[in-house]
């Protein structure tokens, strides 16, 4: 709200991940590339492998045009996108690390340089010379990721930076070394596979074997590694943040299943090649690249979702308000939009007060400049789809916008500003219905879970809910008229009789009959469904 | 009416170097990145005029060829050089940069894709120019109109991010960045100005490859001479006009920054002027008297002096135009010692290291013209 949000319809963050997800692919095989380049040559060089050599000639072709040109130019494009979508991150993440980027810059122009010499200088310079420019490029890219890394990893474990402000804290953060060697192992995989791509097109069978097998050789060891790196950086996140990866958080968990997944198929794939080298196809080596990128996104998609509802943990909320106040915040804080509302405190808003005329379009700015960060109205985690399929009313959507920082895990801040401008984002909300909710048809206890309670309860007996409910049913029932006696942090929902009675129902199916008896009193606890992930 | 409400207020965290430092490194990486630009954006253009001038003429194409071969190496050399002022401009003007990427975002967005293609255009030129002159000379033509294109965009970035009191009336009426900044009264000829000077460059690149031919291949170099050396004559007679229309069409109190207001700009501005004006005396009897030498080295170090001016005059403009809200001094600064010395060290070996790679490659020492 500081800045203008770019208003995209089917959701900015796509943009992102879209230019993200296939930078990395390629950023990481210009590192590993590097690396497999000097020493293929060196290899090629001592068992006089002339064919293999030759192929190398033309691999650094394929590998200049493809780092050189797409990995550079998409890499600045993360940077311009980032700017467009989190204009306030972007410029923390460069006041804080101005000199961490400029360093990278200096890393990038010689690996730069050094690539296109090696590349012009296969026919020209002597093998040794060569190979010289080849370990510089290689180094200075390994240089190079050695640097963002640290900025990437502060983003998600910037630990106590928050309280000392030193670049090097921030830097040499918690997941700061697993994450390095974990990228290192990814690099020096994707070396290996993107190697099976031109091997595959060679007519020269013996030499495609040989390459094949040589490529695996840097695959298969990385594709081992991996799981052990990954291990040693999950540890390293705070469990309550990684908990959103193992349940609570759908999008989170649904990507770290296929990030194992798909790891695993390249694994098998990758083998299968070893099986028949001679009759790699360029089809089959594609279809290794394209599960190889699958898992990759999907390892970046859970590393930047456990970090919701943060874009910089514990300090920049994702739509761009701080997590707690501080000397030059603006006033761009919950505490703050709470006292003085969004409307006051924001730089890029047209409404300045509320009337009853203009309610729906003041909740559209409040909408977005608080949601429009990670939700679309119709489209991308489209708020339309969500409120429509859970049958929520007017009431319903009014009051679980006060149980925001709840649903998930946690993965939403919570709604800030007065409870006029509360009023005025539900009314928009609900301006996008296109059908009339009766939520008092619906009496099936699951149907009633799924569409009220699972935003932030689990469907597993350790829960909350599940574990806390009174065993008696008529009680049960009853201590879900007003859930906000049950916990203050509650939305303000209101179940018909036969809507809570269905749900004790089927809640008691779901719960061993011991857990009946057990009656915890549910105080004290700070969010209902973090019990869930632990 | 100003609103300066609607300049984003600053991040809390401070700058980490003195103001002047990034001030420094902003104008001395766009200064680099400028040149970088003009030679690529330039020697496409000569390369086109090449292709299709050449009316079966062996000079002509061979200058097609051989000025192509060099593109796609000039373009790196600008996105690499580009990315540092894009950092620093970000560190001291974020709050308008952002601001105005985000009104014309999707433009701006464009940018990245419309850039990889112009690459992998200028790659294919490259590599089967000489095979395929037909079908590259229409590729190296679309390349050239999507690096145009680019550049039209990043001025009207840079003329929007200069007036905050616009802002709020173009996203207020197209929130989804589908803008660009036509409304403004000197973006035209702001950018015109650039790319006749991209011409002129281009010229130069033209007389440096015919310096490197002079003494092998006489014939083909003079030709190279000739060709560059009038393309820059009278791309730099051309910018009389269209630098006269850039100036006239700034805001009077702006204008008169460069004509008596400011010191400095004044005496840039004269310099700037004088030093055009000798440049092109000065290729202009370096063409008569067949005198590759002053050409390649005169005018273009007198080139590279006007390009210099002409990016501190740009500052200044920039400054002058957000005078109502930029101050320096609003800046809270803790330099990260940390930090910081270890840029320096890193980049000063950085250059040593690029040098001697160069070096070691053969660019200073080589007789005959290199393939980058």
């Amino acid at each position: 709200m500081n800045y203008p949000i770019w208003d995209v319809a089917f959701g900015a963050g796509l943009l992102i991940a879209l230019v993200a997800g296939l930078h990395v692919f390629v950023s990481h095989f210009a590192v590993g590339g590097g690396l497999f380049l000097v020493l293929t040559e060196r290899k090629a060089r001592r068992t006089n492998d002339a064919p293999l050599l030759n192929w190398l000639k033309s691999h650094t072709k394929f590998f200049v045009l493809l780092t050189v040109v797409f990995g550079a130019v998409s890499g600045v494009g993360i940077w311009f996108t980032i700017g467009l979508i989190s204009p306030t991150a972007t410029s923390d993440l460069i006041h804080i690390f101005v000199w961490g980027w400029a360093i990278e810059w200096v890393f990038f122009f010689i690996e730069i340089t050094a690539a296109l010499l090696y590349l012009y200088g296969w026919d020209k310079l002597d093998p040794k010379l060569h190979e010289w420019y080849g370990w510089i490029y290689f180094i200075a890219a390994f240089a190079s990721l050695v640097v963002i890394n640290g900025i990437i990893t502060f983003m998600l474990t910037p630990g106590s930076w928050i309280d000392v402000h030193k670049f090097w804290i921030g830097f040499f953060n918690a997941t700061y070394l697993p994450a390095t060697f974990f990228r290192t192992a990814i690099c020096i995989a994707l070396a290996g596979i993107y190697a099976l791509l031109t091997a595959s097109v060679q007519k020269d069978l013996d030499l495609k074997a040989r390459i094949v097998r040589w490529g695996a050789l840097w695959t298969v060891p990385a594709l081992i590694a991996l799981p052990l790196f990954g291990w040693w950086y999950i540890r390293e996140i705070p469990a309550a943040i990684f908990a959103s990866a193992r349940g609570p958080m759908p999008t989170a968990t649904h990507y770290a299943f296929l990030a194992w997944t798909l790891l695993a198929v390249t694994f098998v794939l990758t083998l299968w090649a070893l099986l028949r080298p001679k009759h790699l196809h360029l089809a089959f080596a594609l279809l290794v690249a394209l599960v190889a990128l699958g898992a990759m996104d999907s390892f970046e998609f859970v590393r930047e979702s456990v970090r919701k509802p943060f874009v910089i943990e514990n300090y920049l909320y994702d739509n761009s308000l701080y997590a707690a106040a501080m000397p030059g915040d603006g006033g761009f804080t919950i505490d703050n939009l709470n006292t003085v509302g969004v409307l006051n405190a924001a730089t890029w808003v047209q409404h300045r007060t509320i009337t009853p005329g203009n309610q729906v379009s003041v909740g559209r700015e409040v909408f977005r400049v608080e949601c429009q960060a990670c939700h679309t109205p119709n489209h991308y985690r489209g708020i339309h789809q969500l409120i429509e399929q859970r049958q929520w009313d007017p009431t319903t959507v009014h009051a679980m916008l006060s149980g925001l920082a709840l649903m998930h895990n946690g993965v939403m801040p919570p709604f800030a500003g007065t409870d006029a401008e509360r009023d005025a984002l539900a009314a928009y909300v609900n301006s996008l219905q296109t059908i009339t909710p009766n939520p008092a048809t619906f009496t099936n206890g699951k149907l009633v879970f799924e569409n009220y309670c699972s935003m932030c309860h689990q469907d597993r007996t350790d829960d909350m809910l599940f574990t806390s409910l009174a065993p008696d049913p008529k009680v049960a029932a009853d201590s879900l008229k007003d859930l906000t006696i049950l916990f203050p942090l509650m939305p303000d929902l209101k179940l018909s009789e036969a809507q809570r009675t269905s749900l004790v129902q089927w809640i008691n199916t779901q719960r061993p009959a011991v857990q009946h008896t057990m009656n915890h009193p549910p105080a004290n606890r700070p969010s209902p469904a973090s019990e869930g992930g632990n | 009416m100003i609103n300066p409400s609607m300049v984003p207020t600053l991040d809390p965290n401070p700058l980490p170097a003195p103001y002047w430092v990034f001030k420094l490194l902003l104008l001395v990486t766009f200064f680099l990145h400028m040149l970088a630009m003009n030679f690529m954006m330039g020697g496409a253009f000569m390369a086109i005029a090449a292709r299709f001038s050449s009316n079966g003429s062996e000079y002509r194409n061979r200058i097609f060829v051989d000025v192509a071969k060099k593109i796609p190496t000039l373009l790196a050399a600008t996105i690499t050089l580009g990315i540092a002022p894009l950092l620093f401009v970000q560190v001291i003007y974020g709050q308008y940069f952002y601001t105005s990427s985000i009104l014309i975002a999707w433009p701006w967005f464009f940018v990245i894709i419309l850039l990889i293609a112009a690459y992998y255009g200028f790659y294919f030129v490259a590599y089967k120019g000489k095979r395929r002159p037909g079908a590259a000379g229409f590729v190296l033509l679309a390349s050239l109109a999507l690096v145009l294109f680019i550049g039209f965009i990043y001025s009207n970035n840079v003329t929007l991010m200069q007036v905050p009191s616009h802002w709020a009336a173009k996203y207020f009426a197209n929130p989804s960045g589908w803008n660009l900044n036509l409304s403004e009264p000197t973006l035209i000829p702001r950018y015109l100005h650039f790319v006749t000077a991209a011409i002129a460059v281009g010229g130069i690149l033209l007389v440096l490859l015919a310096l490197a031919r002079w003494k092998h291949d006489r014939d083909y170099a003079r030709h190279l001479f000739q060709f560059g050396g009038k393309a820059f004559m009278y791309a730099t007679m051309a910018q009389f006009l269209v630098g006269m229309w850039f100036l006239v069409s700034l805001p009077r109190d702006l204008r008169m920054l460069f004509m008596g207001d400011n010191t400095p700009a004044t005496v840039l501005f004269s310099a700037g002027l004088l030093g055009t004006v000798a440049a092109i005396f000065l290729m202009s009897d370096a063409l008569r008297k067949d005198n590759i030498r002053v050409a390649a080295y005169g005018v273009t170090a007198l080139t590279a002096f006007i390009i210099l001016t002409m990016v501190i005059m740009r500052d200044i403009l920039r400054d002058a135009y957000l005078e109502p809200y930029f101050h320096p001094h609003q800046f809270p600064v803790q330099t990260q010692w940390a930090v910081f010395p270890l840029f320096l060290v890193l980049f000063l070996g950085g250059v040593a290291l690029w040098l001697i790679m160069l070096k070691r490659y053969g660019l200073f020492t080589s007789t005959k013209p290199t393939d980058i």
